[in-house]
This record gives structure tokens, C-alpha cells and sequence, in this order.
């Protein structure tokens, strides 16, 4: 798709792919450390004990990795205005030293602003892979400026 | 303090974060680049007119405070529930602009009980999470859902 992508150009159930982004250790530990400091996000052996079993990334973490690779596959190359928030966040697998995350992403529904006629909300499904299987689902609402306006 | 023992609607403060433009920067670079959370020049013709936390940042600190506020009661004494992991959240809202130099007041409310079938050792707690502008509007809220271990059968064997 040649050009910013605006409001009119989404459709519902058109889907992009996008990603990778590789998870390291340093990364997992570096963002517990300031958000989420709890044992299973720190260290190996306390994730060992826990239902994780192992270190593995706090799901705020999930959630801004997830974010990084919508904006750069998609947000990035559309007229961004912001977003609503996200309806719903599954955490269903945990997410590793090594992982290579990528995310498939299905529009469910696309909606003009009622009280401002420039903008246009998009609500997808971001369904979040690491190599061997689903890892999470997030479902957002970005908003995007209409043609033309 | 067990899955049974929560008191449903007993509000918790978790404490109040500013947020500096360094931090709002630095997290808008690694984890969500629009020009309105990584360059403030560009910020300035954006609709937001300046610099403002990515969403994502303002739900992380809430987890941040909610982990320190935890510590800090486990410190004075205070019986906790036993923390154990989330499967997700739902109804997550970033219904203002955080600016630099913005205080925000976090909390959370317990709201519901849900029992679970695939788990009886544990149950659901869904939590209502916000934060607060210094005037008391609503920039944030979220329903949190945390899996919480139940009080053990005491005539178990």
C-alpha cells in the first residue's frame, strides 16, 4: 500500500502480519525491574517455582513489545491520531529469553467519530506468536485521521 | 489472606507518579514510536499539542505502584492475598492526555469473584484500576483480573 494509510483504506476483516521482535533476558529483567519487579520476572530460579516455569516477561512487557511492532507494521505508515485503549488482553503462554514474537492482526470493526468528523476509530484483534504457538491476544482501538480532512 | 477473605468494593490507594518528559520519551522510543510520544517539536503540531505518555507507559506504572504499594504493606504487617499470575485485563481506557510534569493518583478496587472450574485450588478476582488527575478526572481505567489461591479445605488429608 503505496502512501499514509488513512480511515477510508481499512476495511473490516483485512489482516497484516508483522514483527519479529526477538525477547533477550537483559530486556525482561530491565523492564520488571522498573514495572513489574516480581520474582518470576527477575529471576531464573524463582520462575522455575512459579506456574511460569522459568524467567519470563511480565505481560505489561507482552503488551509494549506487541505495541512496538503495530506501530512500526502498521501505525507508523498510517495518519496516527492516538487510541481509545485496549477492550481485551489475554496473556496465554509465557514469553521467553530467545522468543521471536510476531503478531497477526485482524481488523473486527472500524467506526466514524460521531462528535468529530476528521477521525474514524479502528478496533483490530492483535493475535501475539512467539516460534512454537499463540502467546497472547490484544485487542486495541487505534484512531486514524479521515482522508482529507 | 485467601481468594474468600477479599473485600469486593474496599478501595485501595496505590499511591501517585509524575511523569517527566525524559521518561515519557525514553519509554515512546523502545516501545511505541509516534511522534507524539518521542518528538516533542513534531508533538507540538499534533493534534495533543505537545508530548504525552503512551498508554502502555501510564498501564505500567500502575502495575509499578501496585507491586511497591504491596511491598510496602508487607513491610507494616499487613496480611496480603497471595499474588499469583493474571491471564489479562479487559475495558482498558486512556481517556486523557498524561503531559510531563502530570501527577497521576492510582488505585484499585476489588469488584468481582469468579470461581473457577479448571482450577479449584485458585479463584478470579476482577479489579477495577485507575488513576486520577491532581483536579480528580479520570485519565485511566481498566479492569484487572489476578488469580488469587483459595483458603486450603481444612479437613483435607
Amino acid at each position: 500500500m503505496a502512501g499514509l494509510i488513512y480511515f477510508e483504506d481499512i476495511e473490516v476483516g483485512q489482516s497484516f502480519a508483522f514483527g519479529h521482535y526477538e525477547v533477550t533476558k537483559d530486556e525482561i529483567v530491565e523492564f520488571a525491574r522498573e514495572f513489574d519487579a516480581q520474582p518470576h520476572h527477575l529471576d531464573e530460579e524463582a520462575g522455575k517455582r512459579s506456574l511460569l516455569g522459568g524467567l519470563a516477561a511480565s505481560g505489561w512487557h507482552i503488551c509494549a513489545m506487541t505495541m512496538r511492532m503495530v506501530v512500526d507494521g502498521f501505525i507508523s505508515r498510517a495518519a496516527n491520531r492516538g487510541g481509545v485503549g485496549a477492550e481485551e488482553c489475554r496473556w496465554m503462554k509465557p514469553v521467553k529469553p530467545g522468543d521471536m514474537l510476531r503478531v497477526e492482526m485482524e481488523v473486527l470493526e472500524t467506526r466514524g467519530s460521531k462528535t468529530m468528523p476528521d477521525i474514524g476509530f479502528v478496533r483490530v484483534s492483535c493475535r501475539v506468536f512467539n516460534q512454537r504457538e499463540q502467546v497472547a491476544v490484544i485487542n486495541m482501538t487505534p484512531i486514524l485521521a479521515r482522508r482529507g480532512a | 489472606m485467601w481468594f474468600e477473605d477479599i473485600v469486593l468494593g474496599e478501595k485501595r490507594d496505590l499511591g501517585s507518579y509524575t511523569f517527566t518528559e525524559e521518561e515519557i520519551i525514553a519509554f515512546g522510543r523502545k516501545y511505541d514510536p509516534q511522534v507524539f510520544h518521542v518528538d516533542p517539536e513534531a508533538a507540538k503540531k499534533s493534534m495533543f499539542g505537545g508530548i504525552i505518555a503512551s498508554g502502555w507507559h501510564t498501564a505500567a506504572v500502575w502495575m509499578k505502584l501496585s507491586i511497591a504499594s504491596r511491598q510496602a504493606e508487607a513491610q507494616s504487617g499487613r496480611k496480603l492475598s497471595r499474588a499469583g499470575v493474571s491471564p489479562g485485563f479487559e475495558n482498558m481506557r486512556w481517556l486523557r492526555p498524561v503531559r510531563p510534569g502530570m501527577t497521576l493518583h492510582y488505585s484499585t478496587t476489588p469488584v468481582e469473584r469468579v470461581d473457577l472450574k479448571s482450577r479449584p485450588e485458585l479463584g478470579l478476582i476482577k479489579s477495577h484500576g485507575e488513576a486520577r488527575d491532581d483536579a480528580g478526572e479520570l485519565v485511566f481505567s481498566f479492569t484487572g483480573k489476578g488469580l488469587v489461591a483459595r483458603k486450603p479445605k481444612e479437613n483435607a488429608p
